[in-house]
């Protein structure tokens, strides 16, 4: 089929005028992010047969999150120090709220700064997230995990030929299968939970590989009590996963998750999607893996990790919440918090980087400050400061006039209602912004730390009032 | 003492960079002398500065004409207690 190309229409579509306009609030509350909803299941061939997908039992499954941002996320920068990672601990177990959404995070057990933080973080009390460690497919690596006094632990399986042959040098993948099984049954001797990571999953012969080795890692787990059977991490190292419909394994992601799922029966609670961002896929991967049947998704926060990052634990909070429609004891105002605390701490967020650049829901046009006086749920995703502490805003060119600047100094100083700043009395600094154009021949937007100077030269009152009190 | 209207003349080619017997009554601030968004701001600004008074923000901005300023501002000198020369 060559596409759709313009032809005689088949429906015609009468307009339904009214005077009272329909906001769709019932997919755009605005209290929180756009919800996801399915209005149909969705069906998926593999193996030539039809599977019917029904994404609205995800309302009545336990969607999790997990983090790797002191294993993944750390093995892309340099070492966090161990009070870095206490703060970052104690605001991910606020974030992810009492119920546990943000279930667990991963830690080194390698050197002693790794122990010392694991101990530190577990000193500070919280359900959630659980600690969980992090080892290499070496029975000799057990003693750190028990030492630890650690009930689970990932370990390494990687499951590519690449991996197989060329990296861990197996002679046979029977050999490098025997290997890895003799790994979990010294994890169940030493009383933990393995958590085998499938690494390069989305390049593994998966019907000659894959699905045999956790064909017998699960009979390996009927042998052990519930509480210790092995959980599965889909590992798309490369990030070469594919969301769509009728793509091939092993790069499909509806597939990887229905045979291991369905075929080998690992529950959807055992089953955890762990992505990468080379290929710009990496979120919508993540979700696509929670929407056909894996519970848990692994994230670090901002994304950051290996090369390009991991799915990001923000956005994986915001769409949980639009697919859950609600915030489940989750507190996002964590996310502003962490941002500013990763950023103090030197790590670059980009300015228009969702949820937590300093632009991410910045306008720039004066025709939209307009819209966001009048009301600004017209050019804002959703209630950005309940959820966020995030207020929209403007940046300054010269096409944001009046209003736009009078819209910035009023955020800028947190004004509302009767105290806000009228156009009027914001003249001077419309004045200097337009001189910047105009006089002195600029080409860039104006920068919030020159307009913050400005507003402390022109308005030392409400300076004093509002940002020194 | 000047007037309101030589006042109101004034602050106009001060701000929109003409001389003061260009400007006429009937001359619109934006069509006829040119002010821009940001001119229409500092011209009430600067009006409010003149004659010490304060004006409501959406009415001033809507005054068009020079002369229907100076009825304005009189009105609003009026109100608030400020003498001025008719």
């Amino acid at each position: 089929m060559k596409g759709f190309l313009m032809g005689k229409a088949k429906k015609l579509h009468p307009l339904v005028d009214c005077e009272v306009p329909n906001l769709l609030e019932q997919i755009f509350p605005y209290s929180l992010p756009p919800l996801i909803r399915f209005d149909s299941p969705v069906v998926e061939y593999i193996d030539g047969e039809a599977v019917k997908f029904d994404f609205n039992s995800i309302k009545d499954r336990e969607l999790l999150i997990t983090d790797t941002t002191f294993r993944d996320g750390q093995q892309a920068r340099p070492p966090y120090t161990v009070d870095q990672m206490v703060r970052i601990y104690d605001m991910l177990s606020r974030l992810g709220g009492p119920n546990g959404v943000i279930r667990q995070t991963e830690f080194f057990l390698y050197t002693k700064n790794d122990r010392e933080t694991l101990d530190k973080c577990r000193a500070l009390g919280h359900k959630y997230p659980e600690c969980t460690g992090w080892i290499r497919a070496v029975k000799g690596d057990f003693h750190l995990v028990q030492e630890a006094g650690l009930k689970e632990t990932g370990m390494l399986t990687s499951c590519s030929d690449y991996h197989i042959f060329h990296k861990s040098k197996f002679r046979s993948r029977k050999e490098c299968i025997d290997k890895y099984c003799e790994v979990v049954d010294a994890a169940f001797e030493a009383g933990v939970r393995p958590r085998c990571h499938l690494e390069d999953l989305t390049r593994a012969d998966i019907d000659g590989f894959v699905l045999p080795f956790v064909d017998r890692l699960m009979e390996m787990s009927r042998q052990v009590p519930p509480e210790q059977s092995v959980k599965i991490r889909l590992c798309d190292t490369m990030g070469f996963g594919i969301s769509y419909p009728g793509a091939e394994l092993p790069r499909s992601i509806p597939k990887l998750i229905y045979k291991l799922n369905r075929e080998c029966g690992v529950p959807s609670d055992r089953l955890e999607w762990h992505g990468h961002n080379d290929f710009h896929k990496v979120h919508v991967n993540a979700a696509t893996a929670w929407l056909y049947g894996c519970d848990v998704v692994n994230t670090t926060i901002f994304g950051f990790g290996e090369r390009t990052g991991n799915p990001p634990l923000e956005g994986a909070i915001f769409e949980y919440i639009a697919l859950k429609g609600d915030l489940c004891g989750i507190d996002t105002m964590a996310i502003t918090e962490l941002a500013g605390y990763m950023r103090s701490i030197g790590l670059p967020i980009p300015d228009n980087y969702p949820f937590a650049g300093r632009a991410f829901n910045t306008t720039s046009a004066g025709i939209h400050a307009g819209g966001l006086r009048q009301d600004e749920r017209i050019y804002n995703v959703f209630d950005t400061e309940r959820l966020l502490r995030r207020p929209p805003r403007i940046a300054i060119t010269d096409k944001s006039g009046a209003d736009g600047v009078a819209h910035w100094l009023n955020e800028f100083f947190g004004l509302k209602g009767d105290n806000r700043i009228s156009k009027i009395k914001v003249h001077q600094l419309a004045r200097w912004v337009m001189d910047q154009y105009e006089q002195q021949g600029r080409l860039t937007a104006i920068s919030d730390q020159e307009l913050e100077a400005k507003a402390k030269e022109f308005y030392p009152d409400y300076w004093q009032k509002y940002k020194l009190a | 003492m000047a007037t309101v209207e030589e006042r109101v003349k004034e602050v106009t080619a001060r701000i929109l960079g003409l001389e003061p017997d260009q400007i006429k009554s009937e001359h619109s601030f934006t069509e006829d002398l040119g002010a821009e968004s940001v001119q229409s701001i500092e011209l009430v600004a600067m009006f409010e500065e003149e004659f010490g008074i304060e004006m409501d923000e959406d009415a001033a901005l809507a005054v068009e004409t020079v002369g229907s300023a100076v009825k304005f501002i009189t009105q609003v000198c009026r109100q608030q207690g400020v003498e001025v020369e008719q």
